[in-house]
């Protein structure tokens, strides 16, 4: 035994950089994945997808595919009476009724014995389309006389917005009657725009392109799907919300969501790529009529046809300043290209490009505009990479030109706690400035100079970086924490753990209560079992569930501690719990182990009741969270080509729950982030066809292609984040491009303003100068 | 078609499966032996989660027909670790905190395998070259460098413990 007692203040829980409990199993190929699970059985889907962009459908004939051997089952919308023409989301539109709105959307679906007969089954059925004039280019798209895309009524879809739950306070503008194209479109404005436009001394207009990017989750979406006698359907899905899955599923079945149970398997990777359903509905319903279960897994070259992209997005932006530096006027247009469905996060662009910085006149109109291309979803801070790829490519080159230090002048302006965003809600404590502050003490900054003076023959070098984040997203949630009879704790949510917030969740729970992590498990059940939880999304899990599971725990401890002060005969607030035993404070031999009390929980004829800790809050307070990011780079003038020597990430995280964990996520979102300044891309010919539907043509970032990604945490506590904890999952993913686009005109004198900023683009620009 | 008999050997064990000619290695490994630890992240072996041992060399298992296996060996993650104990990287891969969503992990490990076995001591641009053909979206591979590069030391270090 040890003789040092342990109190609440030292236990083994928050702030340890403990690895998750997963690894093992995942390090020895045993974790199972939708793909991995066989039943007995087991049928596979295949879908048949259009080639076209748009066309109208004329005919289909499923006759010679239903002859096939071993098919068991061939759908088309004709089969699902309850398919809607105005399908309002992607999940909605299971298959075409009579047109189709994107290349690659579902025509018909097939189940069989195996999967080599299923697609065999797809060449059998015959479909003839009428081609149309397809809208491909967002910019044709919005001019009225477009292609429309939607059916005449449908509704825009604001769930993703209001999911991430980022920015609220911002009215909707009324569209233009003939622009059938655009879904939504907002405007936010405060003070006169073209008086301070007109009396800055410095004007710069600039447009920045980003193009559509797939998530890139290694496993593609993939679900299994079983029926039982009594009409209860089983999901078991890769996604990052089983509840949300669930609501998706029922609406476009009609039917109770307490007849689907979704089982949330193993996740591999979404990055908000796996929020919305997608092949949930068809597959469920190949398992209704076949009555056995059904498989399907998509393939890479569908992911990157037919997933569900971060949209395109077009960025005008024209500033002014004085020469002093004093910021005029800021007027900007946001042009995000949803696809054929809408869906698209719209104010938080307007937020972040007019109000990271104090801009006292802005205008900020954004439009969501709908094309014939695959509809899009979130993509780890939706939107906010984007903003901050123009924003601070253009705070630098303002910098240049009144020849100021780029750093000064953003920490000069910098919006701070309690001043009004452009939705005029105020600024939540943040670090946005301490972030950037403790950036530019890094010695690569301060050695930038000697850097680019250091550059070898033929070669160029520089410095860049640059600051973004995200606001936080917000969903109730609910937790339960019981003792068990030998004094472990259960922890059960029904959160997904796509970025190793379980392990956080179990030393958020090990702290509350005052035992050791090792005596904490944590289990996400499925949606029969869990308290209801909303999306791993948002930067959300540790800061709103990591909250329930406090209150749960802090709970489960003042019953543990009631049930002692009657065995005791002391007095509540004067107990404590100390290496698993409730002692008197101050009175260490007199207590009562949480094994006893646990036990007559669960005791034949006892009196004691079962200790189960219960929170299901809502929440109202968003906590900022920002990143910085600075790059070192070397590039060669006559290929383009960069070469990256040093990436460093300055994240706030409020409190490092688990650092190790929180380190993961800024160098995973880092290279993301980089993966969409430098390389990727997907391409589109004039008639609305992918052109680079493989990861070899559709470029990642390998190892082969980065330095060591050096992490920087810093920690201002949020004030109602658990133990001060605040997002860290997406704040990464946003500086990148224009922290590379700086350097690239640091190094180059030259500025890049579409994305990914390739060899290709990198040499002509240099070739131009 | 016809199923042809496939005998080989699958992590030191002799093995018979019949399989339809024109299935993959990944496939036969997965479907018909139930060994689901390689993944299948493109099918065109771009992205390198389906990676196995073939005779002691790295493949892509999504690109080789499994009648190609015939009489040879083939070593997947699942046969990494023998006796129950992790090897050296796999340990440093848990304790550096490298699986994240972990649907990489069982290639990564395969093409780290294969690194250490040829190069006992790689620089940080070998082992970064080695695991180039495996895409990971979750960890930015800086812990997983880290850890291969651990590993390595580790297996040095026993090395020279037993030649002492």
């Amino acid at each position: 035994m040890s003789t040092v007692m342990k109190t609440t203040r030292d236990v083994k829980g928050v702030g340890l950089s403990i690895p998750r409990p997963d690894g093992p199993e995942k390090v020895t190929g045993k974790v199972q994945y939708v793909a991995d699970i066989q039943p007995k059985g087991l049928l596979h889907a295949q879908l048949l997808r259009s080639p076209h962009a748009h066309a109208r459908i004329k005919r289909i004939d499923t006759s010679r595919a239903k002859e096939l051997a071993g098919v068991r089952a061939v759908l088309t919308a004709a089969d699902m009476p309850y398919l809607k023409k105005k399908a309002p989301t992607r999940a909605h539109a299971v298959l075409a009724i009579d047109r189709v709105v994107f290349a690659g959307q579902p025509v018909a679906a097939v189940a069989a014995d195996e999967l080599a007969i299923a697609e065999e089954a797809l060449d059998l059925i015959d479909v003839e389309y009428e081609v149309l004039a397809a809208a491909v280019d967002p910019l044709e798209s919005m001019k009225p006389g477009a292609p429309p895309v939607a059916e005449a009524g449908t509704e825009a879809d604001t769930s993703e917005a209001q999911a991430h739950g980022s920015v609220s306070g911002v009215a909707a503008v009324a569209k233009p009657a003939k622009a059938v194209n655009i879904s939504q479109q907002t405007t936010l404005a405060r003070g006169d725009v073209a008086k301070g436009l007109a009396e800055s001394d410095v004007v710069i207009e600039k447009t920045y392109r980003v193009p559509m990017v797939h998530q890139g989750y290694l496993e593609p979406h993939a679900v299994l799907a079983q029926w039982d006698t009594t009409g209860q359907l089983t999901l078991w899905a890769s996604t990052q919300g089983s509840f949300n899955t669930r609501s998706e599923v029922a609406d476009v079945l009609e039917i109770a969501e307490n007849r689907i149970k979704v089982i949330p398997v193993e996740c591999g990777g979404g990055f908000g790529g796996k929020i919305r359903a997608l092949c949930e509905p068809v597959t469920a319903e190949l398992a209704r009529v076949t009555g056995r279960p059904v498989r399907y897994v998509m393939t890479r070259r569908e992911e990157l046809v037919a997933g569900m992209p971060a949209p395109q997005v077009i960025i005008k932006l024209k500033t002014g300043v004085q020469r002093d530096g004093t910021l005029m006027a800021l007027d900007g247009e946001i042009i995000i290209e949803s696809g054929a469905f809408s869906g698209a996060v719209l104010a938080v662009g307007a937020v972040f490009l007019a109000s990271l910085y104090k801009w006292p006149a802005f205008e900020v109109r954004g439009f969501e505009v709908l094309t014939h291309k695959p509809s899009i979803a979130a993509y780890r801070a939706p939107v906010a990479p984007h903003t901050i790829y123009a924003i601070d490519s253009h705070m630098d080159q303002i910098a240049d030109a009144i020849g100021q230090d780029p750093v000064a002048f953003r920490l000069r302006h910098v919006e701070r706690e309690g001043e009004p965003m452009a939705n005029n809600q105020p600024w939540a404590s943040n670090a946005a400035y301490e972030v950037l502050e403790r950036l530019a003490q890094h010695p690569s900054w301060k050695k930038r100079d000697e850097w680019k003076k250091s550059a070898p023959a033929g070669r160029l070098r520089g410095t860049g970086l640059s600051l973004g984040g995200w606001l936080g997203g917000l969903q109730p949630t609910s937790a339960t924490v019981r003792l068990n009879p030998d004094g472990s704790l259960s922890v059960l949510t029904g959160q997904v753990d796509i970025a190793g917030t379980n392990i956080a969740l179990a030393q958020i729970a090990a702290t509350a209560y005052g035992v050791d992590i090792d005596r904490v498990k944590i289990t996400t059940g499925d949606t029969d079992v869990a308290p209801m939880t909303g999306l791993s999304a948002g930067s959300k899990t540790v800061y709103t569930v990591g909250t329930a599971v406090l209150q749960a725990a802090q709970d489960a401890r003042r019953q543990t501690l009631e049930i002692a002060a009657k065995e005791l005969e002391a007095a509540v607030q004067d107990l404590e719990i100390e290496d698993g035993k409730v002692v008197v404070r101050g009175v260490p031999d007199k207590g009562v182990t949480i094994a006893s009390i646990g036990k007559k929980g669960n005791l034949y004829m006892s009196k004691v009741p079962p200790v189960l800790g219960v929170a299901n809050p809502a929440f109202t307070q968003q906590a900022p969270a920002f990143a910085g990011q600075l790059a070192r780079i070397e590039l060669d003038p006559d290929t383009g080509e960069v070469t990256l020597h040093e990436f460093v990430v300055a994240q706030d995280v409020g409190k490092a729950i688990n650092p190790l964990a929180c380190e993961g996520q800024m160098q995973g979102g880092a290279v993301q982030s980089l993966g969409i300044a430098l390389t990727e891309g997907l391409m589109y010919d004039d008639k609305g066809r992918l052109m680079n539907p493989s990861l070899l043509d559709y470029r990642k970032l390998t190892a082969a292609d980065l330095p060591n990604i050096e992490c920087i945490i810093v920690e201002k506590p949020s004030p109602a984040g658990p133990f001060g904890a605040r997002g860290v999952g997406e704040p990464p993913i946003v500086p990148a491009p224009a922290a590379i686009a700086n350097a690239i005109e640091d190094a180059a004198g030259v500025r890049l303003t579409e994305l990914p900023m390739t060899p290709e683009r990198i040499a002509l620009a240099i070739a131009a100068r | 078609m016809a199923k042809q008999v496939l005998s080989f050997t699958v992590n030191g064990e002799p093995v018979e499966a019949l399989v339809q000619p024109y299935v993959t290695l990944l496939d036969a490994l997965r479907e018909d032996l139930g060994l689901t630890g390689p993944k299948e992240g493109c099918g065109t072996g771009d992205c390198g989660a389906c990676s196995v041992h073939l005779d002691g060399k790295l493949v892509a298992s999504c690109l080789v027909l499994a009648m190609q296996a015939r009489g040879r060996s083939v070593t997947t993650i699942e046969g990494l670790a023998r006796g129950g104990a992790l090897t050296p990287v796999q340990d440093a891969f848990v304790r550096h905190g490298v699986p994240q969503c972990g649907f990489c992990i069982p290639g990564v490990l395969m093409a780290a395998a294969a690194l250490l076995a040829e190069n006992a001591e790689p620089s940080e641009d070998d082992i970064r070259y080695a695991i180039a053909g495996n895409l990971c979206r979750c960890t930015g591979y800086t812990k997983m460098v880290e850890a291969i590069s651990e590993a390595a030391g580790t297996a040095r270090n026993r090395g020279s413990a037993r030649g002492a």
